[in-house]
C-alpha cells in the first residue's frame, strides 16, 4: 500500500480544539427551558362556551383518537348533543385536522406540550377550557 | 474455506445501521465474503393505510414514511392529488413549498454528516451538525407547528401563512450556515482520516449505475449529472439558478463531496427564494371538505428530488374520496439491497457502517 502524508488534512481538524472554550449549546433542562414557538402543535384546548358538540373532530380524526363524551354542565345552549371531545393521547398524532374542521373554532392546539404520568388513564385527555 | 466463515448479524439494533435494518454477514476474519440485507422491522403498512383514509386524512400520515426527510413525501402526495384533481396552486404556495423542501434537504444533509462522521469515529463534527440541524428545526417549528413531521404541504397549497419576520430569520440562519461550511471542510471533508478511510472504498461500477436504477448521490458521485429538479422540473426550480454538483471517483469520498456541494447549492437556492418570495397570493386553493373531496378515475406518477435521490409516487384514483392505490418508490430500495450487497463483498467489517451511510440508505422509506 502506497504511503502518502497529508499534512494539511492531519493538522486542520485541530481547529476543533478552539471550540472547547465556547459556551455549550445544550440546555440544562429542567433548570433552563427552550422557548416553544408560537403556533406549535401542542395540547388541545376547547372553549366550552363555543363548542357545539358536532363531532366533526371525531369524524375527521384518522387515528380514532377522539371520543365524544357527555358534558356534565350545560355551557353552550347550542350544544345539542350534550357531548364534548376527549382526546386519546396514545393515538393522537397532533396533525390538527380536528382544529381545521371545527366550525366555531372552539378546538385549538396550544404550545403546551409537557405531560408525564405513571397512570395511562391520564392520557385520555380532556382539553382544557381556556 | 466454508468452515472458517463466521456469520454475524449487523443490526437491526446497531449504531452503524442507518435505521432498523439487518445485514447478515459471512466473515472470513474481518473480510466480508457474503452479505444479505434483511428488512421488515419498519414496515408500517402506509400504502394500505392510505387506501382506507380520505385524502385529507391520508395527507397527515405520508410524512411519516421517511424519518430523516419527510417533506418530499408531502410534496409528492400533494402534487399527485393536484394532478389528478386538476388543481393549480399559486406562485406563492410554490415558492413556500420549494423553500420547505430545500430547508428539509439541508437538515437531512446535516443529519447525514452526523451519521457519516460517526460511522468512522469522528464524533465531534456530528454534534455540531445536529445542533445546526436543530436551528433549521426551530424554523420549521415556527412555520409549521412541528419540528420533524410538518404536515404542511397540503393538496391545494400550504397550510399556514409565513409568520412575521420569518424570511429575515431564515436569512440570518443562511448567513450562519454559510459561515459554518469552511469549518466542516477543515474538520470533516478535508480530514486526512476521512480521506484515508473513504477514498477507494465502496466503489460503484459507473457503467452499471444507470442500468441498475441508482439515483441521487450514487449517480452524481460517478460523475453522472442527474437531478429531478433539472431533468423534470417541478414547483419553481426552473426559475432558480443552481448547479448540480458531481464528483468523479464513484467511492464514499466522491459521494461525500457531492453532498458537500449540495449543501452549498441548497443554501444558494434558499437565498434566491427569500429574495423572490411573492408578497401577495393565496397560500391555499379552495378544496372540497374531506368527505366530499373525490379524485377522478385516473392515475399519475410524480417525482421529487429528495436528499437521497429521486423519490416518486404512483397514485391512482377511482372516483371516490379514497385513493385506490398509492405506490412509493423511494431512493433507498435499490441502494439498500442490490448495491449494498454488492459493495460489501471483500470489504472490511469496519467499513460497513461507512458504506451504508454513504449510500444514504433509509430503511423507513424502503419498507413504508
Amino acid at each position: 500500500m502506497k504511503f502518502s502524508l497529508d499534512i494539511k488534512g492531519s493538522l486542520t481538524p485541530f481547529v476543533a480544539v478552539a471550540r472547547v472554550f465556547e459556551e455549550p449549546k445544550t440546555i440544562c433542562y429542567p433548570f433552563e427551558k427552550k422557548e416553544i414557538a408560537k403556533g406549535y402543535r401542542g395540547f388541545h384546548t376547547n372553549l366550552l362556551d363555543k363548542c357545539i358538540g358536532c363531532a366533526n373532530c371525531q369524524d375527521v380524526c384518522m387515528n380514532d383518537a377522539i371520543d365524544m363524551i357527555p358534558i356534565k354542565e350545560d355551557r353552550n345552549p347550542k350544544n345539542n348533543s350534550g357531548c364534548i371531545p376527549r382526546i386519546d393521547y396514545g393515538r393522537c398524532c397532533w396533525c390538527s385536522l380536528c382544529t381545521d374542521v371545527c366550525p366555531p373554532s372552539s378546538l385549538q392546539l396550544e404550545e403546551d406540550c409537557i405531560w408525564a404520568s405513571d397512570d395511562s388513564n391520564n392520557f385520555l385527555y380532556m382539553p382544557k377550557d381556556k | 474455506m466454508e468452515n472458517r466463515l463466521v456469520k454475524i448479524y449487523h443490526g437491526p439494533q446497531h449504531p452503524g445501521i442507518t435505521g432498523n435494518m439487518s445485514l447478515e454477514l459471512d466473515l472470513l476474519g474481518e473480510t466480508i465474503k457474503g452479505a444479505r440485507t434483511h428488512v421488515g422491522y419498519l414496515h408500517r403498512g402506509f400504502e394500505k393505510l392510505v387506501e382506507r383514509r380520505t385524502i385529507i386524512q391520508a395527507f397527515t400520515i405520508v410524512c411519516r414514511i421517511c424519518v430523516p426527510e419527510p417533506d418530499p413525501n408531502e410534496e409528492n402526495f400533494a402534487r399527485a392529488i393536484e394532478t389528478l384533481a386538476g388543481i393549480e396552486i399559486s406562485d406563492k404556495a410554490k415558492y413556500i413549498r420549494t423553500m420547505v423542501l430545500e430547508m428539509g434537504r439541508v437538515a437531512s444533509l446535516l443529519l447525514w454528516i452526523g451519521g457519516q462522521s460517526g460511522s468512522i469515529g469522528l464524533g465531534t463534527v456530528g454534534q455540531w451538525s445536529l445542533f445546526d440541524r436543530d436551528l433549521i428545526l426551530d424554523l420549521f417549528e415556527e412555520l409549521t407547528g412541528g419540528r420533524v413531521y410538518h404536515m404542511y404541504i397540503y393538496p391545494g397549497g400550504v397550510r399556514r401563512e409565513l409568520p412575521d419576520g420569518f424570511l429575515d430569520k431564515l436569512s440570518e440562519l443562511l448567513d450562519y450556515l454559510e459561515d459554518r461550511l469552511p469549518l466542516y471542510d477543515k474538520v470533516f471533508f478535508d480530514n486526512a482520516s476521512f480521506k484515508k478511510r473513504a477514498i477507494g472504498v465502496g466503489v460503484v461500477n459507473r457503467d452499471e449505475a444507470l442500468k441498475n436504477g441508482y439515483v441521487g448521490q450514487v449517480l452524481r458521485g460517478c460523475g453522472i449529472k442527474r437531478d429531478t429538479r433539472r431533468d423534470n422540473p417541478y414547483l419553481v426550480y426552473e426559475d432558480l439558478d443552481f448547479e448540480i454538483p458531481t464528483f468523479d471517483g464513484c467511492d464514499v469520498y466522491a459521494r461525500a463531496m457531492v453532498r458537500r456541494g449540495e449543501i452549498r447549492e441548497s443554501l444558494k437556492i434558499l437565498r434566491q427564494i427569500v429574495a423572490k418570495m411573492p408578497k401577495d397570493g393565496k397560500i391555499m386553493q379552495k378544496i372540497p371538505k374531506h368527505r366530499k373531496f373525490k379524485i377522478p378515475k385516473n392515475d399519475t406518477f410524480v417525482s421529487t428530488e429528495s436528499a437521497r435521490g429521486e423519490y416518486s409516487y404512483y397514485m391512482a384514483g377511482d372516483g371516490t374520496e379514497k385513493i385506490r392505490r398509492m405506490q412509493v418508490k423511494g431512493a433507498s430500495l435499490i441502494h439498500g439491497f442490490t448495491l449494498l450487497e454488492k459493495l460489501l463483498i471483500d470489504e472490511e467489517l469496519s467499513n460497513v457502517a461507512m458504506i451504508m451511510n454513504s449510500l444514504g440508505i433509509c430503511p423507513p422509506e424502503i419498507e413504508r
